[in-house]
């Protein structure tokens, strides 16, 4: 694994890092201190700004992914920094009404107001799935939302009609 | 007092109001700037038979923007990392250099067909070839370009012209303001090439010292030792002839050397925005915009012709650093955007002032051209998608998205 360190002339740094196969993450660190994240998928592709950091977000976030930063706590009383909201997984079982549904006819956002940034098929995540995204049986939805918008979703996946 | 207090609280007010309009209409903050120069200066037509006149040229505009000048190339110097130009220098050498002969050469052929003498041409060659390093850096990270590949060629080739800039600079200044006659001006040549080298020797040798000079664990301190330098190297540069932004750029390529390099970037930035807003506030209130006007049809030909030059040595430039056909283009269209050099080139040819030329229709020419070109170049990077579509080689979809 390679990770490319390049000079950006009255900017600041920028950091590529391979992922599998074309695509880069692309981390350019301003001088006065604001990171911002890029994925690039194929070298000829635009790279899509993913989000912003301040300093301190970014040392958080990157203890997150260097596994530094962990606290076992129920999951009720959490304090997060995403404020009141959290990361949940579901499984989409084959007798849920979502099976052959896509994201945009589900409508779960609308239904349940949690986001959903993730579904993971088989071994493969894909992030950001957009509007046309369709569900199969044995898909992992990864959803981001309050504690009674995650309860919404499970009720959603197992409704009877 | 209360009147110039009054006049500078208008000024910035101003200058306020201007970059309000112009970001929320996606535009670059700089022509905005020089338009609220324009309207709230004593050479704006009346408006319904009122004298619209807020400002009058005053000593502490001209003190303010001369500043500007001082913190803009200071602030370039600093970036200026010789390692780096080095590091890849075949790829900057290469593309900066069809940047130099291509819009070089276009601007002084056309500068001699208006008829311009040879030191007037010089000018105008400087003032089309020299890109804006402000407006495309801004642009690159409002349309998130700052990531991909096309950026180090087009910053790459920024900061050759750089270097270009400061040489010629120095060269231009000793050549104008070193008076009339010839032993005064090998006399002038020499004064200003002592006070070069004694720069440039700073900047190679000096590090050790400025080092000493910046550390100092106050951020207000350490604010007052680097604007105190820059600003008293820029005054004694310029009272023995030699360009202020000159002297300020190598000033601030020796500070660059020293390891306070990110920290003076950090602490001057909203300096050198304050009063390079200023500078080009001060160049609109100049500017007689009825002057502008009659410089119309030259000021359509250069544009027309400098649009033309930069895509096309944009793009060979690209392709130097062997981007895609694609990535190119828009290295082509980046590269398009003028600004705060050819003004900065603008104010030197109005101070030296020694022909009509210089006086009145260059910075007139300059003032429009960097209106339009500024404009042109955000433009166009912003609708690069439909150029590259134009041109055959729209970014591919990518599968699973």
């Amino acid at each position: 694994m390679t990770v490319y360190e390049t000079d950006i002339p009255g900017v600041g740094r920028k950091f590529e890092l391979e992922l599998d196969g074309e695509a880069r993450a692309i981390v350019v660190v301003h001088h006065d201190g604001r990171r911002e994240l890029f994925h690039r998928a194929t070298p000829d592709a635009d790279s899509e700004k993913l989000f912003d950091l301040d300093g301190e977000q970014a040392r958080q976030l990157g203890s997150i992914l260097s596994g530094a930063y962990f606290e076992s706590v129920a999951t009720d009383d959490l304090t997060l920094p995403l404020g009141e909201a959290f990361i949940e997984w579901f499984d989409v079982e084959s007798d849920s009404p979502l099976v052959g549904e896509t994201l945009e006819s589900a409508a779960i956002r609308a239904e349940t107001g949690v986001s959903v940034i993730a579904v993971q098929r088989g071994t493969e995540t894909l992030e950001n799935p957009d509007a046309g995204f369709e569900l199969q049986t044995d898909d992992v939805l990864v959803t981001l939302g309050t504690r009674d918008e995650q309860t919404a979703v499970e009720d959603l996946l197992h409704a009877d009609d | 007092m209360a009147t110039l207090l009054l006049q500078a609280g208008v000024v910035f007010a101003v200058v306020a109001l201007g970059g309000a309009v112009a970001t929320r209409v996606d535009q670059s903050v700089i022509p905005a700037y020089i338009v609220a120069g324009i309207l709230v200066g004593p050479e704006v037509p009346d408006l319904l038979g009122v004298p619209f006149v807020l400002v009058e040229s005053q000593e502490f505009i001209t003190l303010l923007s001369e500043l500007g000048i001082v913190f803009l190339l200071f602030f370039i110097g600093l970036e200026f990392n010789l390692d780096r130009l080095l590091a890849s220098r075949s790829q900057i050498a290469s593309a900066g250099t069809i940047d130099l002969l291509v819009n070089g050469v276009v601007g002084l052929g056309l500068a001699l067909l208006f008829g311009f003498g040879p030191v007037e041409a010089l000018f105008l060659a400087g003032i089309v070839y020299i890109s804006s390093s402000a407006i495309i850096t801004k642009t690159l990270i409002d349309l998130e370009w700052i990531a991909d590949p096309e950026t180090e060629a087009i910053l790459g080739t920024l900061v050759f012209e750089d270097v270009v800039i400061a040489v010629y600079l120095a060269l231009l200044s000793a050549l104008v303001l070193g008076g009339g006659g010839s032993s005064d001006t090998l006399f002038a040549l020499g004064r200003a090439g002592a006070v070069l080298v004694a720069l440039v020797l700073l900047a190679f040798y000096g590090t050790g010292l400025l080092e000493r000079i910046l550390s100092v664990r106050s951020d207000e301190q350490f604010l007052l030792r680097v604007v105190g330098s820059a600003v008293l190297v820029g005054g004694v540069a310029l009272s023995m002839g030699v360009s202020e932004a000159v002297a300020a750029f190598f000033l601030g390529a020796a500070f660059g050397g020293t390891e306070h390099a990110e920290r003076i970037e950090r602490v001057i930035t909203s300096e050198r925005d304050l009063y390079a807003a200023v500078f080009f506030f001060a160049i609109g209130l100049a500017t007689d915009p009825s002057v502008v006007l009659e410089v119309a049809t030259p000021l359509a030909a250069l544009v027309v012709a400098t649009v033309a030059s930069k895509l096309v040595s944009g793009y060979l430039g690209g392709q130097r650093y062997g981007l895609s056909k694609r990535r190119s283009i828009r290295v082509a269209l980046a590269m398009v955007a003028r600004g705060e050099f050819s003004l900065v080139l603008a104010a030197l040819a109005a101070s030296a002032g020694t022909t009509p030329a210089l006086r009145e229709t260059i910075p007139a020419l300059a003032v429009g051209y960097v209106l339009v070109m500024s404009v042109v170049g955000t433009t166009l990077m912003r609708y690069s998608h439909v150029v590259e579509r134009w041109a055959g080689t729209p970014q591919k979809t990518v599968a699973g998205r």
